[in-house]
């Protein structure tokens, strides 16, 4: 060889130039083989997948009365590529638009996000029936454009909007995590519309269709055989009596508060009403969002559904499970009988009001005597057998939780709270580790301090004492089309800590805190109602926003327990003023069907009590 | 073999082959992937594509035959005239080309109609001076003014009129030539200080193009490499999106031929994109046997060049197999996504008249080289070079 091209070189060069190939042959594999994201997309590229949405399911109330139901509205959507000149004046005038407004949309798509003017996009969404009407004749002229009806919300008794929730577009965070998902896809956000997504919205369907470069349609993809047809969504029967829910909204016009009942045998909520309240018709269509934000900027907080959101000191509701647990720990007998001379004296002291003295357990509920709880409630703490206070603290805790207190009910709604029991390592960290003492937390005895409980939480308690020691998880759904049952949690039976044989002393004295005759002290006299014997407990409960707020709980009848009820009226002052009566008519209603006593109604619903609010600030 | 075959068609078999089947390859999959021209431009006839390409082919060939029989002696001299050419052609092309793609790189044969990419001119042209002056300057390859200094003018030179326009074949062809210069025994030195150098002056050329990121090629370039470096899901990404599912869609064994469905979907499916289009219709077995193909037509002249009693031949064998080869890299990797998009052609292959013509003059040489090896060869005035190893 007389060309010095040295081997070395040689090999290094051809040793590069294999290795390029290499590379490039490995890199055909992996596109081929191993990344699988390229096949779905050359589908894409050929087919074209039209969704079938199906209806969502609907929603009645315990007596079969339709509540939420669909309406449909039309998406106008466009091609456009395929969208020739056209008279912008008719077509705007039709869609009751001007001209700049579907200018304006227009220039809105070709915005969106992977816009393509051979894809059929949505120009203005839900058109009203009356513009679709007008529309529909002279579609024919308009090329490019069609119209896609879609289903929304609408509710005939226009009630309970806390509790159905809102249907609205998903996000795209949804979008990413559930593949179910598209864009432009609806999807409850709220309420029940949220926690039954799955059973009320049904299964979309698919068409597919080849199309050619242009995405124009050429006909079914393989005769339809891989199409499939949107099952509808599944109807749910709620536990809700519209009767009463929309009696309860009327009171509480003007109030703000909430009140929530439940029939204690079932666990099955009648009524949950978070006022103010709000027409649930307000978040449907294309105002939906502007309404939404109006509600949302409002300072009384109308989406808030403070029956499971807002927490409340219990008041003297709270006394009844002090009194259960004195009687299951054996430090109080129900002959038990204390003095009060207006005031608890030790330490720092706890007022009372005036009432006859001394007491036993049943008239003390009765009387709702602070000192009588006092004691109970310091001598369930500082019992003899626990050696620290956080034992006997431990010990109450275990107790208070046992009816409901302090966790989730996992009612079927979202964004329930738990409420607040306070713990040993609070108490420790707030004062410090041995220096607390059941003097120091003596609030608690009347149910002040540190508790925090939903209006749903007093409802199952006074529904735990209607069945003399257990409750049923409340729920607001009782059937699912074509489920055999609902979830299993709500047929298991929950226990309290107490012994049932206990509750008979707590109910006679709320037995007779409604229905004892006057000048005996007792307090929630105005609950009673003819023929029917209401069981109930009055709560005053102190707060920092101003006037105390105003509690009540109660079931009825006694002996056969229907309904169980709690009622909370913020800033309203004593219970028996404003929420006792509330809840007496509202147990009147769901009983008798009829109101015996107008003049109790017409007061209720001419009272305003907005304005009481952070008088005292 | 037939003798008939052996009289008429001289030269390496092996590379004959490889040229035959590239050109069969070429017909096939520029006629299912003109479709979408054809409807556009010809009113859904697809035989005009097909003929047209046939034509082309068979000019190709022609073109092959006809410089195998010539001696690449011939190109001794030619290749001064020919680069002394280059220059003011490139010049004018700079300045008045036609514009395709946005592209200045083609020249209008005034008269004729015909367009011309100058740059492939350019590209033999080089090519054959680089042998020439490597081989004449053997004995002082080594020094720096005698045997460097006349070498990188004329590469320079070339590759920065060639630059502006089309930055993928500057950068090709300065490759070539570098390994072309590394295997001719340059000074390493020298070499890497003027790889060194290259880079300083392509840095400066980019500060330059930013200064004018409206003009030109600028800002295509500035996108592709960036929506490269990104994975970003942009416009410039359509063009390797559509490949890669063309390629994923492939398989190993290919839909069949004529069954491409991305061919409506990449742009240049029948040149820039062929490739992908391959593997869609030929799968990943078609596309092995097309690299395959390039890699044998490079081994093949690295056998001439270990043969090679003259070592101008044997540079100009080398050189332009090496061209051949590096462009269908370049092309085979812009379809995998391995560099930024990138509009080199296929050789032989991808559709596209004038370049297929220069790719058949060079395989014509090649052809043309090893058909004297295969002959005694006489003394013919070139200095041997001894053995010093």
């Amino acid at each position: 060889m007389q060309l010095n091209i040295t081997t070395d070189k040689k090999y290094i060069i051809s040793g590069i130039i294999i290795l390029v190939f290499i590379v490039i042959i490995v890199k055909l594999f992996y596109i081929q083989i191993v990344d699988s994201r390229y096949k779905f997309s050359a589908n894409n590229n050929v087919l074209r997948y039209i969704t079938q949405y199906p209806a969502r399911g609907l929603i009645y109330d315990r007596n079969g009365e339709l509540l939420v139901a669909n309406q449909v509205v039309y998406d106008l959507m466009i091609v456009k590529n395929q969208v020739k000149p056209f008279d912008t004046l008719e077509f705007s005038s039709m869609l009751g638009l001007t001209v700049e407004q579907v200018k304006d949309a227009f220039e809105q798509v070709r915005k969106q996000k992977g816009y393509s003017p051979r894809k059929s996009v949505v120009l203005l969404k839900q058109i009203s029936d009356s513009s679709y009407a007008r529309l529909q004749e002279v579609l024919y002229k308009y090329q490019g454009f069609e119209v896609l009806p879609r289903t929304v919300r609408t509710y005939p008794r226009r009630i309970a909007g806390h509790l159905f929730g809102y249907v609205g577009e998903v996000d795209e965070s949804v979008v990413k995590e559930q593949p179910y998902y598209q864009q432009g896809d609806y999807i409850g956000i709220n309420g029940i519309e949220k926690y039954y997504e799955n059973q009320l919205r049904g299964v979309k369907g698919v068409n597919i269709f080849m199309v050619d470069v242009h995405n124009r349609i050429k006909g079914p993809y393989e005769e339809g055989r891989f199409d499939s047809i949107a099952k509808v969504g599944k109807n749910l029967i709620s536990t809700i009596d519209a009767d009463l829910q929309e009696y309860g909204e009327k009171l509480m016009i003007n109030k703000i508060g909430s009140v929530v009942a439940i029939e204690p045998k079932t666990g099955e909520v009648l009524a949950m009403i978070s006022s103010p309240t709000y027409n649930p018709e307000l978040l449907v269509g294309r105002n939906r969002t502007d309404n939404f934000r109006i509600l949302q900027n409002d300072s009384l907080k109308p989406i808030f559904n403070r029956s499971i959101m807002a927490l409340y000191p219990p008041g003297s509701t709270f006394k009844v499970v002090n009194a259960l647990i004195g009687l299951q720990e054996n430090v109080l007998a129900p002959s038990t009988r204390y003095s009060c001379y207006g005031r608890y004296t030790v330490g720092r002291g706890v007022g009372c009001h005036n009432h006859p003295s001394p007491l036993d357990l049943e008239h003390s509920i009765a009387a709702s005597c602070n000192t009588y709880y006092c004691h109970v409630f310091r001598n369930i703490i500082d019992k003899r057998e626990f050696s620290s206070i956080e034992d006997g603290f431990n010990n109450w805790k275990q107790h208070v939780e046992s009816f409901g207190y302090g966790n989730k009910l996992g009612i079927d709604l979202p964004n329930e709270l738990k409420g607040i029991v306070p713990s040993v390592n609070f108490y420790n960290k707030y004062f410090r580790k041995g220096g607390w003492s059941s003097l120091t937390i003596i609030s608690l005895s009347i149910g002040q301090g540190e508790l925090g409980t939903t209006p749903l939480q007093m409802a199952n308690l006074v529904s735990a004492i209607a069945n003399k020691g257990y409750y049923y998880t409340p729920h607001i759904v009782k059937d699912i089309e074509g489920n055999d049952e609902i979830d299993h949690k709500y047929y298991e039976k929950h226990v309290t800590s107490v012994d049932s044989s206990y509750y008979k002393y707590i109910i006679n004295g709320m037995d007779l805190a409604v229905n004892a005759p006057a000048g005996s002290g007792s307090t929630a006299r105005i609950a009673a109602i003819p023929d029917i014997l209401v069981c109930g407990k009055t709560g005053t409960s102190q707060n920092p926003h101003g006037e105390d707020h105003s509690v009540f709980f109660a079931f009825a009848p006694k002996d056969d327990p229907k309904i169980a009820i709690a009622v909370y009226v913020e800033n309203a002052g004593f219970g028996a003023t404003w929420a006792a009566p509330i809840a007496s008519l509202m147990i009147e209603k769901y009983l008798k069907d009829s109101i015996s006593r107008p003049y109790l109604e017409e007061y209720l619903l001419n009272a305003n009590l907005l304005d009481r609010r952070a008088k005292r600030k | 073999m037939s003798t008939l075959f052996g009289r008429y068609f001289k030269g390496d078999r092996v590379i004959w082959t490889v040229v035959i089947i590239l050109s069969a390859m070429s017909l096939l999959a520029v006629y299912s992937s003109t479709g979408s021209l054809a409807y556009r431009f010809h009113g859904g006839s697809t035989t005009y594509f097909l003929i047209k390409q046939l034509i082309f082919l068979g000019l190709g060939l022609s073109i092959v035959f006809i410089t195998h029989l010539i001696s690449y002696k011939v190109y001794y001299p030619l290749s001064t005239i020919l680069l002394g050419i280059s220059v003011p052609l490139l010049l004018i092309t700079l300045v008045f080309g036609a514009t395709l793609n946005q592209a200045s790189r083609w020249l209008e044969v005034p008269g004729l109609g015909i367009t011309f990419q100058t740059s492939d001119v350019a590209k033999l042209a080089l090519i054959m001076y680089v042998s020439k002056i490597l081989s004449q300057k053997q004995k002082d390859i080594k020094d720096l003014r005698q045997g460097f200094v006349p070498l990188v003018i004329p590469i320079g030179l070339i590759c920065m009129l060639i630059l502006p326009a089309n930055f993928s074949t500057a950068a090709l062809l300065g490759l070539a030539c570098w390994i072309m210069m590394f295997v001719g025994r340059v000074n390493l030195k020298y070499l890497l200080g003027f790889t060194g150098l290259g880079v300083l002056l392509l840095g400066a050329f980019i500060v330059i193009a930013l200064q004018f990121e409206n003009v030109g090629r600028v800002h295509t370039w500035m996108n592709r490499i960036e929506n490269f470096a990104s994975g970003d899901n942009g416009e410039g990404n359509y063009q390797v999106e559509q490949s890669k599912i063309a390629i994923a869609t492939g398989g190993i064994i290919g839909k069949g031929p004529g069954r491409s469905t991305q061919r409506n979907f990449l742009p240049h499916p029948y040149s820039d994109f062929i490739f992908a289009i391959i593997v869609e219709e030929y799968g990943l077995l078609g596309g092995t046997i097309i690299l395959a193909l390039y890699l044998i037509l490079l081994f093949r002249s690295a056998l001439i060049v270990k043969n090679a009693k003259r070592t101008f031949p044997a540079f100009l064998a080398f050189g332009l197999a090496l061209l051949m080869a590096l462009q269908a890299l370049v092309n085979m990797m812009v379809a995998v996504n391995l560099i930024p998009v990138t509009g080199q052609p296929l050789p032989l292959v991808s559709m596209g008249g004038t370049s297929l013509f220069f790719s058949s003059a060079a395989f014509g040489i090649i052809l043309s080289i090893s058909r004297t090896q295969n002959k005694t060869e006489l003394f013919d005035g070139e200095e041997p070079v001894e053995d010093n190893n």
